[in-house]
């Protein structure tokens, strides 16, 4: 009897929580209908912030990739002083409001900036108003998922006494990672590709405050939303939706895979 | 020791809060030194430090001709076999052993044909032919330790490493690639150094054993030795001895003898060493050294027998282990003959004689 009552609270619970999450795009879905869709996506303004979108959100989660999974496997895998503060570091932006990102953003990597300013001068790439300023937002709000997700991968994918064994067969150490700690934690780290994809692309105020065009689909649907109101942002809006969705699940697929469906038992 | 072992000399380190105090021994070709030791005592991160996984603050370690003590791991030749074996899981059976295989000297192609050679040769040495292409999850206990050892081997090692290779098997298992891996040790013919915490497992494998507690060497010789004559207490405790029985050293007509129990005690002549005639000592006295008989039963030339209450009986495996009271607390094992003879049941009488010289006078 305690045990029905208590798996109808558990039931309750997760219902209000999946309620919560699917109501509100369920609403948006039906909103526009399929014509409403269609329209919107035979807008070429619509269509190419889209594609931006989903290229400025690929491109930076190839780069987070490629800085924050060596940075992963250091934290999962090493103990040095300032541990700690490289942790916190690394988590920040998850505290930071997006708009407070995007100004101390546009003060680093402005024209001006600290680091805007050379790169400007030795590499001729500029920030403000580029992709290049729409990756450096997508990925300063997302290299924590990357990071944090690939570490918990090659801590719960790689046991230490592997790497020990390797290094005793004569591999060095970035032999170790490439061929025993890449292979075995790369569920974690497509988890983190993951993530960190889903929140590139969903960036809005990072963005916004450097580089506002070229406009990426977030961007393009509020500004419609502010020139024309609900009933047309809305059509690009589910577009938009839909293109992440098929993306998502896919990748998560990837990442994921059948992993996850062990349960307690009764 | 011939210039094929390994040598420590005089290593010392610090991890964190625990310390290897001035480590020195050694290990010849084709002997097995076991590094027998309670949880935490230091025996892994000694076994790490000779793979190079630590720095000594201090000391030196040699294999064969080479000071290796600067040498990072994949530069040392070392044989390093983990608890479970340690296989690669998302490698096959070929490509695990291909893996130690892999960084030879000589050019690209070369190596690439030896490599291959190697492998062929270790797959069918160690009968894993059937099971080139599986993975190691497919694999049974044994399968996997000869695919451990497999790949070892093909580095070309002058050194084994072992830690704890057999703990998470169950007994059976146990049992039975310990044997497998004697005869292997046998024929390889490299020092090995072999970590456990278990007794039994030392005793089936050493050649010598060195007892490390707190970091520290605390014993160190030739295997029989230390079983048979541990230092101390605690020393005699890892050895699996089961009694360590409380004494006081009093005068004996061939010089002194050790009054074990409370009245009416037994007396061991045994030579006290510098222990003043009153002083407090412990002895140890393996149960597999006792003889049960009835009451009363007499002893022979050289031998001490007494009588005991039996207070608890428990079968363990083939025998029983009885738990009786000399007047002081003492363990016997019987087979289940001697338990029909004897009638042996809780609060029974028996005798027990044992030779005088298993008794061992252990250091306070």
């Amino acid at each position: 009897m305690r045990r029905s009552a208590l798996f109808l609270l558990f039931w309750l619970a997760g219902s209000l929580a999946l309620a919560f999450t699917v109501i509100p795009l369920v609403e948006l879905v039906a909103e526009p209908g399929v014509a409403g869709v269609v329209r919107a996506a035979q807008l070429p303004d619509v269509r190419s912030a889209i594609g931006l979108s989903l290229g400025a959100a690929a491109v930076t989660a190839a780069i987070a990739t490629a800085i924050g999974v060596p940075l992963a496997w250091v934290l999962a895998g090493r103990r040095f002083p300032g541990k700690g503060l490289v942790e916190a570091v690394i988590d920040l932006p998850l505290t930071v409001p997006h708009t407070v990102a995007g100004i101390a953003l546009l003060l680093a990597f402005g024209r001006e900036g600290v680091l805007g300013a050379p790169a400007a001068q030795w590499f001729g790439l500029r920030f403000w108003g580029t992709f290049a300023g729409i990756v450096v937002a997508m990925l300063f709000v997302s290299l924590p998922y990357l990071v944090n997700a690939a570490r918990i991968g090659f801590e719960e994918g790689v046991d230490p006494h592997l790497v020990k064994v390797a290094r005793t067969l004569g591999a060095r150490p970035g032999r170790v990672f490439v061929r025993i700690a890449l292979p075995l934690a790369w569920r974690g780290i497509m988890a983190g590709i993951t993530l960190t994809f889903a929140r590139a692309i969903s960036e809005f105020a990072a963005v916004a405050m450097l580089a506002y065009y070229p406009m990426t689909a977030p961007i393009r649907i509020y500004e419609m939303f502010l020139r024309f109101g609900l009933g047309d942002s809305v059509g690009a809006a589910v577009l938009f939706l839909v293109i992440v969705l098929v993306l998502f699940v896919v990748l998560r697929h990837f990442a994921f895979g059948r992993a996850g469906q062990r349960g307690f038992g009764r | 020791m011939n210039s094929d072992g390994l040598r420590l000399t005089g290593v010392a380190l610090r991890l964190g809060a625990f310390a290897l105090a001035d480590v020195s021994l050694a290990a010849d070709r084709g002997e097995v030194l076991v590094l027998l030791g309670p949880n935490g005592a230091g025996k892994s991160v000694l076994l790490e430090t000779v793979a190079g996984f630590h720095r000594p603050l201090r000391g030196r370690v040699e294999i064969g001709v080479r000071d290796v003590t600067r040498l990072v791991p994949e530069a040392r030749r070392v044989a390093y076999v983990l608890q479970n074996f340690a296989l690669f899981p998302h490698l096959s059976v070929a490509q695990n052993v291909a893996f130690g295989a892999m960084h030879g000297t000589g050019n690209r192609a070369s190596r690439h044909g030896a490599r291959a050679r190697r492998v062929a040769s270790l797959i069918e040495r160690f009968g894993l032919g059937a099971h080139a292409d599986r993975r190691p999850a497919a694999l049974s206990g044994g399968e996997k330790q000869r695919v451990a050892l497999a790949r070892a081997l093909a580095t070309d090692p002058e050194l084994f490493l072992f830690d704890e290779p057999f703990s998470a098997l169950d007994a059976l298992t146990r049992d039975a690639l310990r044997d497998e891996l004697a005869s292997f040790l046998r024929e390889a013919k490299l020092p090995a150094l072999y970590v456990t915490h278990d007794h039994a497992e030392a005793q089936a494998l050493a050649d010598r054993v060195a007892i490390v507690d707190g970091g520290r060497i605390v014993q160190l010789g030739a295997a029989a030795k230390v079983f048979a004559a541990p230092r101390n207490a605690r020393a005699a405790r890892l050895l699996g001895v089961e009694n360590v029985l409380d004494g006081v050293v009093r005068a004996h007509a061939a010089g002194s003898a050790i009054e074990i129990g409370a009245p009416p005690a037994f007396f061991v002549p045994l030579d006290a060493g510098r222990a003043p005639i009153g002083s407090k000592v412990a002895v140890s006295l393996r149960a597999s050294d006792l003889a049960l008989g009835p009451p009363g039963i007499a002893a022979m030339a050289g031998e001490v027998a007494f009588d005991a209450t039996v207070r608890h009986v428990a079968q363990q495996g083939p025998l029983t282990r009885l738990r009786c009271d000399a007047g002081v607390a003492i363990v016997a094992w019987a087979t289940s003959a001697q338990l029909r003879a004897l009638a042996i049941a809780p609060e029974t009488r028996i005798g027990m004689r044992c030779p005088q010289d298993a008794f061992h006078l252990l250091e306070g």
